[in-house]
């Protein structure tokens, strides 16, 4: 049974709010429903869970949110994508992407690294999360692994950001094309530039327009390689 | 006695007491060992905390290097959790300067943090080894200089023992189990920091950085956080510092309701504001970023930003953090010369 167009809205409105006011059942509920009716379900993505998780982001920035706000939207939000995700039709939106993800040593804090990754697998890019406290030359190990297009760096404290410039230095020594994202309290614009890193974002939505930004201009640069080959 | 004859243990000791020190003192209630001073002894930071001899002696580098009006020990952040049977990452393998962690969490619970809050906690992991070390400063420093420790409030050494996602989580869907887990926790925080003080240490340091209004709500602060720091306070012998980095300005006047005998804050809580909203009689020291004014600023940067903090009425110049190693002599040296020359 489609959906119709009031029917439609009435969901995305439940997946929305469901997401801000961290109802899980609310989500899971109308999340079935959605699939139930064998619908594509990449609008319930992005116009349900997504719109909820930017409203979330909102409401951190003017700080009525805080993080344990934020962890629980995380979690309905990860509810619905079970649900929703085996049944998106895959878009060729030429911007999917590899990411290697984690927390460098000496710390320990890993819960803004996960409210990103959350974003990257929404998005439906392939990640691959080390975890945190996580060896330098293990990002490095990952990355040629993998071949992948960016690479994420998470600290928390000024002091196990002083890691990073190492794990930039190794990847851009082996893999120039690697764009590399860092982000966590203490990074500033000033030290992305400092730390030879591409890219900071202010909170998990920009960080993912950013990663798509980045990708999106590495396909670019492969395709004029191999129009030149 | 003058002033001008004071010790630096009288001159941090009367200043945690809440009389007026001229000029106010330079120190810290967290960690704080320099390259330079890890050189002088030929140690490896990672040696440093599984031995009270070298943990002794580095503690004091800054002191007999710099000045600096205190010897705090230990360095990491780690020993009351492993007493709660968690297990230290110390990082002796590596070549980064780490800052040692919890790499096994004892997830203790409620029921097992009440059972664990007897004396012989005292007598388990390196307790023993940081009162060792206390005496040996204590022997080679006299009444010269105050010997400070600290312990994590309970909020932050409940993020040492379980996952800190769980608490997060937990101050917002299970308000009373939190209230009561940390209830449990600042009997251990109590036990614990009542036994150093009774050892050989000075003054004392709560450092609830967990709990900073960076992360959590001013409403969760003040039902969850706030009657156990209280507790803490209530129950904890003097002197006593409650740290919260971050910017604090949501919560501090409940911070001074605890009734600690010193706040202590950093460089994102304006000073000027906090004692607006405190008043003259609570003592605050602070608050400058110890990383950015000692580590990548230059010394002129330093004695700047320690002046200024005199001058925003501080009363003792306090990081906001440990001052980590790599710290520049020379911006110690700035920064301890601009508070002995700026008055307000």
């Amino acid at each position: 049974m489609a959906l119709d167009s009031a029917k439609k809205s009435e969901l995305l409105k439940k997946l929305e709010q469901g997401v801000v006011e961290f109802e899980d059942d609310e989500v899971r509920d109308a999340a079935q429903e959605w699939v139930d009716s064998g619908e594509d379900t990449y609008d319930a993505i992005f116009d349900g869970l997504v719109a909820g998780m930017e409203e979330v982001g909102r409401l951190f920035s003017a700080q009525e949110y805080f993080v344990p706000e934020m962890l629980m939207a995380a979690d309905s939000l990860y509810i619905g994508l079970d649900i929703l995700k085996p049944h998106m039709v895959a878009r060729d939106s030429g911007v999917k992407g590899t990411v290697v993800i984690g927390t460098v040593q000496g710390d320990v804090h890993d819960i803004g690294k996960n409210i990103v990754k959350m974003m990257f697998d929404v998005a439906g890019f392939n990640v691959y999360d080390l975890g945190r406290d996580v060896a330098l030359e293990d990002f490095l190990k990952k990355q040629l692994e993998t071949n992948s297009d960016i690479v994420c760096l998470s600290a928390m404290m000024t002091t196990t950001m002083m890691g990073m410039p190492k794990v930039i230095e190794m990847i851009k020594e082996k893999n120039p094309n690697c764009r590399i994202m860092i982000g966590g309290a203490p990074i500033t614009d000033d030290i992305v530039g400092k730390f030879g890193a591409d890219a900071t974002a202010k909170d998990a939505s920009n960080a993912l327009e950013e990663a798509v930004k980045m990708v999106v201009s590495l396909r670019e640069i492969q395709k004029e390689a191999n129009a030149k080959n | 006695m003058t002033q001008a004859t004071m010790t630096a243990r009288e001159r941090v000791l009367r200043t945690l007491k809440g009389e007026k020190v001229t000029p106010v003192p330079c120190f810290s209630g967290v960690g704080n060992v320099t390259t330079k001073g890890l050189e002088k002894l030929g140690y490896r930071f990672a040696d440093l905390h599984n031995n009270a001899q070298m943990m002794a002696e580095a503690a004091m580098t800054t002191w007999e290097l710099f000045g600096y009006e205190c010897v705090v020990i230990p360095f990491d952040l780690c020993m009351e959790a492993e007493a709660l049977g968690c297990v230290m990452n110390p990082y002796a393998e590596t070549q980064e300067l780490l800052y040692p962690t919890i790499k096994e969490k004892s997830k203790l619970t409620t029921e097992q943090l009440r059972q664990a809050a007897t004396p012989e906690l005292l007598q388990r992991g390196r307790i023993p080894l940081v009162i060792e070390a206390a005496r040996i400063v204590r022997e080679k420093v006299g009444d010269q200089v105050a010997i400070g420790s600290y312990v994590l409030g309970p909020f932050t050494l409940g993020g040492q023992i379980s996952e800190l996602e769980t608490l997060l989580k937990g101050s917002l869907k299970k308000p009373d189990d939190m209230i009561d887990y940390l209830d449990a926790m600042a009997d251990v925080i109590v036990l614990v920091g009542n036994h150093l003080l009774r050892n050989g240490i000075d003054y004392i340091s709560v450092r609830e950085m967990g709990a900073t209004s960076d992360v959590l709500s001013p409403r969760v602060f003040k039902k969850v956080i706030f009657p156990a720091l209280k507790k803490v306070a209530d129950n904890l012998a003097s002197p006593n510092i409650l740290h919260i980095c971050g910017s604090v300005l949501p919560v501090i006047d409940m911070m001074a309701e605890c009734g600690y005998s010193a706040l202590s804050i950093d460089s994102k809580t304006p000073m000027k504001e906090a004692r607006e909203k405190v008043g003259e009689r609570t003592v605050i020291l602070g608050n400058f970023n110890p990383f950015a004014t000692l580590n990548t600023g230059t010394a002129e940067d330093a004695y700047n930003v320690a002046a200024q903090c005199v001058r925003d009425g501080v009363n003792g110049v306090h990081p906001g953090c440990d001052i980590w190693p790599t710290a520049k002599p020379e911006n110690l040296e700035a920064m301890i010369r601009a508070v002995r020359e700026t008055s307000v």
